[in-house]
């Protein structure tokens, strides 16, 4: 699939807010209530069209122990945007947002979208941080703020394209600079890549006396 | 374009009503107000000695006109305010005199009344609402402010009518000096009944040629004509203006006369208030009932004799019924010429065609006699006007009709001159496909589409970067380049730190690595059953100790071990084969390449570090995947070799085939480079 542009996102936040289910249920629209532990950093990717335009979304979902603490902080360069996610049934990944917001502004470039996802909405009766809370955060941090559920999906999709929304609108403002890589967004081939080695195209045609073996 | 549009109604009309105006406007009142007048003195001959030698004079020609000139010349205000002074002044009139008079006057009100209401019902079916009683009730009630001004030119008009009309008075009529006061009062109330019957007739002419032809004349009403509804209003302005000369009057004649008319005036009347409705053609029937009720207690009246009542009810008849045969003529055509665009030409030839007759008719009815003709020629002219009003209404509403018509048809015809195009749509000419074809040949249009995009996808899709991409290898080795990177600045900030002896322990550290790491040459050309494969990769990933799996990657192997054997050669096609080699060997190669990112990040976070043996079983690992793809590869190429023997087109199978080779060295040359990546990893484990 060509795209016009490739927007590279990171999901950082505490372990087991739902950060990998958030991406489980962006691009592949399913719900797992259990989800192995994420080693490292996942991927995910997704097609997206803003502005009549095709936009691939290639989203790190980084692992959120601890351990991994040290290297998923080597994948945060690059990225456009960023989900900043916690739970709101847990008051201590809320707490910590601080230290990750730091971690993501120390580690990647200052023009990176963060959204701030106030994730597991559906679980209302559990819930430790007020919604204001998570408000109040954002805007003293100048974040954009949602509660979602992976679960449900509510506000799932919208958080992600949003963040799309917002990185599309800092290029047509001039703020991202598109030919650095180091931005996290990428060009999509004008044309669909042709492989040298396909049959057919040129470079091919040399091997048709000589055969295979 | 509105505007062009507007000229060309404009035009139409004029041609329209150009003929009908002139002997509307100038003849048929005229001739219509001296008939009233003569009927009026009649019906007083008939009822009192005194009224009728009073008008009897009339009857004589005065050549005493200049005097009476003076007198009525004046505004309209004036005028009757002159009469009333004048009336003031009779002195030798005695109290019965001006009782009889008043008795006079309610006899002539009486007629007036018929008159009227013969005009008004008969234009209220005309949509005009000339309701006597609307318009005393509008006397009593505020104006509305925004008809001022139409009332005012209205006035102004009436004033000249009134002038007319006194003019047409003092010709026809013949005043003795004896009888002077007697006499000023009559001319007050023929002035009366000219200025009413006029004030009715002419505003009617006038509205129909004001709104309907020209409604750019009348400065109140929007010479837009998309407003023309709004021309309603202006009608009943119109209506109710129309009766401000009357209301002026009427204070000079009988205050009875006011009580009277509001008795006398049809209730239904107040109904037809709006504006286009098709009640007014009811009313039409309604008023002739009317009529016909209002004519019968005259009758009883001795003043009408034998001969009045019959003829004015066949009159009224006759002429209720050419018009209603007019109006369903009208219709007719109408129907005939379709919905669509009447001719304006077609409808100005009919209503002259009516005239014609009428006139005709008229002629007619002049031999019976003479005041019965009279009378019923004015009858008969106000029937006509009132015919010629209706049909004008008619043409209006046509008019109205076809302009919604036109603006319709400009619409259509809007890049698509003689509607060419939209005809074309609709009707399907013959040389035109049928929808059918059309539809086939989008059909095939489709196929055609299709099978072009499906090479170009699969050109695609069996683009193996893009696959690779698909299944995240190259995302995995990004991140594996990465974290290496991050393995290479944290070694290189530690030999930075390093001098002298530390340094160079560092270095041959990081070398003995980097040997360890080097991937002897496949001289071996042993083939490998997959099995073997497999039992190799466990032990290497075993070697590592840390928790990875190549499970994914033995799955799938099996599957396009399965796929192959499981293929029918004689169904399949070479392209097949292509595809599902790369498929699978971009899988492969992306889970290899994820495991060696994954072992890389598990390696950095191991606690217990043993770089040898993680090098050795590497290594291992790095060989033990190489030599699976080029298995992987052997076996798809295996079979394409099976359908090159079968098929004559050998050129394109052996194509596929190097093909699927070029992609299995592109496989292990990713996977080598995510075991060059680990290096760094390992040394940074050794330090």
């Amino acid at each position: 699939m060509s795209y016009a542009y490739l927007f590279k996102y990171i999901i950082i936040g505490d372990t087991g807010v739902g950060k990998s289910c958030l991406l489980l249920q962006f691009t592949d629209k399913r719900f797992q209530p259990v989800h192995d532990l994420t080693i490292g950093v996942e991927f995910g990717a997704r097609m997206i069209t803003i502005d009549s335009k095709q936009i691939k979304l290639q989203i790190w979902d980084t692992a959120g122990q601890e351990a991994f603490r040290s290297i998923t902080r080597s994948y945060y360069r690059g990225a456009a945007g960023a989900l900043l996610v916690y739970d709101i049934t847990r008051r201590e990944t809320f707490n910590h947002l601080t230290t990750w917001l730091d971690d993501a502004r120390q580690h990647s470039n200052s023009n990176m979208v963060i959204m701030l996802i106030g994730n597991k909405s559906d679980l209302e009766s559990r819930r430790e941080v007020k919604k204001e809370e998570g408000e109040a955060f954002a805007r003293e941090h100048g974040l954009v703020f949602m509660e979602t559920s992976a679960k449900t999906a509510a506000n799932v999709e919208e958080a992600f394209i949003n963040t799309a929304k917002e990185i599309y609108e800092k290029i047509q403002e001039g703020v991202f600079d598109i030919n650095n890589e180091a931005n996290g967004i990428k060009i999509g081939p004008q044309h669909s890549p042709t492989n040298p080695s396909l049959p057919g195209s040129g470079s091919s045609g040399g091997s048709q006396g000589s055969g295979c073996c | 374009m509105e505007t062009s549009d507007s000229e060309y109604f404009e035009s139409a009309d004029e041609e329209l009503y150009s003929d009908s105006d002139d002997e509307y406007v100038g003849k048929g009142p005229k001739k219509c107000i001296n008939i009233i007048e003569r009927k009026l003195s009649n019906a007083n001959i008939s009822e009192d000695s005194i009224v009728k030698d009073r008008v009897c004079d009339n009857f004589e020609i005065n050549s005493d006109v200049d005097d009476l000139k003076t007198e009525i010349d004046p505004k309209s205000d004036d005028n009757t305010l002159v009469n009333k002074e004048k009336n003031d002044e009779v002195s030798n009139i005695k109290s019965d005199t001006i009782k009889k008079e008043k008795n006079d006057n309610i006899q002539v009100k009486e007629h007036e009344k018929f008159e009227k209401t013969n005009t008004e019902s008969l234009s209220q079916s005309n949509q005009e609402k000339v309701v006597e009683s609307n318009s005393k009730d509008l006397k009593d009630g505020p104006i509305p402010t925004a008809l001022d001004l139409e009332e005012n030119m209205w006035d102004n008009e009436d004033i000249d009518d009134l002038i007319s009309n006194n003019d047409e008075t003092n010709r026809n009529t013949k005043y003795d000096n004896e009888k002077q006061d007697l006499k000023t009062d009559e001319i007050k109330n023929i002035n009366e009944v000219n200025s009413n019957t006029l004030i009715n007739k002419e505003p009617e002419n006038e509205q129909g040629d004001s709104n309907l032809i020209a409604p750019q004349d009348d400065p109140a009403s929007n010479s837009n004509e998309e407003n023309m509804w709004e021309d309603n209003e202006d009608w009943n302005s119109f209506s109710t203006t129309k009766k401000e000369p009357d209301t002026i009057k009427q204070p000079v004649i009988d205050t009875s006369d006011t009580a009277k008319n509001i008795g006398t005036k049809n209730p239904k009347d107040v109904n037809t208030w709006d504006g286009w409705d098709n009640d007014d053609w009811e009313t039409l029937e309604k008023t002739e009932t009317s009529q016909k009720d209002e004519t019968k207690p005259e009758t009883s009246w001795s003043g009408w004799g034998n001969w009045g009542v019959s003829s004015i009810l066949t009159t009224a008849t006759q002429g209720v019924s050419t018009l209603t045969n007019q109006v369903s003529q009208g219709f007719t055509t109408v129907l005939e010429t379709g919905i669509g665009i009447p001719d304006p030409k077609e409808l100005a030839k009919q209503d002259r065609i009516i005239e014609e007759h009428i006139n005709e008719s008229e002629g007619n009815r002049g031999n019976l006699g003479f005041g019965f003709s009279n009378f019923v020629s004015g009858v008969s002219h106000l029937t006509k006007f009132v015919e010629n009003t209706g049909t004008k209404v008619i043409t209006g509403g046509l008019d109205t009709l076809e302009t919604i018509g036109k603006k319709t048809m400009e619409v259509l015809q809007e890049g698509d001159p003689g509607l060419k195009n939209k005809r074309a749509l609709l009707k399907l000419d013959k040389e035109k496909p049928t929808l059918s074809q059309m539809l086939r040949e989008a059909k095939e249009r489709s196929e055609t589409d299709n099978q072009i995009l499906k090479e170009e996808n699969y050109k695609k899709k069996i683009n193996y970067e893009t696959l690779f991409d698909d299944y995240h290898g190259l995302v995995h080795l990004e991140a594996l380049e990465m974290l290496s990177k991050q393995c290479d600045i944290k070694l290189q900030t530690l030999s930075d730190n390093c001098t002298g002896k530390e340094y160079q322990d560092l270095q041959e550290t990081m070398d003995q690595i980097k040997e360890l790491c080097e991937l002897p040459d496949e001289e071996d050309e042993e083939v490998l059953l997959f099995s073997d494969i497999k039992e190799k990769i466990q032990t290497a990933v075993n070697d590592i100790k840390v928790k990875i799996t190549y499970d994914k990657l033995f799955s799938t192997c099996e599957e396009s071990e399965n796929w192959l054997n499981t293929l029918k050669l004689d169904f399949c096609d070479e392209t097949d084969i292509h595809r599902e080699a790369l498929q699978v060997l971009a899988q492969i190669t992306a889970i290899a390449v994820e495991q060696f990112h994954k072992c890389g990040e598990l390696l950095l976070i191991k606690e217990q570090r043993s770089t040898a043996d993680e090098a050795d079983s590497l290594v291992q690992l790095t060989m033990a995947v190489t030599s699976l793809i080029s298995l992987v590869a052997a076996n798809f190429s295996k079979k394409l070799n099976a359908i090159l023997t079968q098929t004559e087109n050998k050129d394109s199978i052996s194509e596929l085939i190097t093909n699927v080779f070029f992609e299995a060295s592109n496989s292990s040359s990713y996977v080598q480079d995510a075991f060059q990546l680990l290096i760094p990893v390992l040394q940074v484990g050794a330090i």
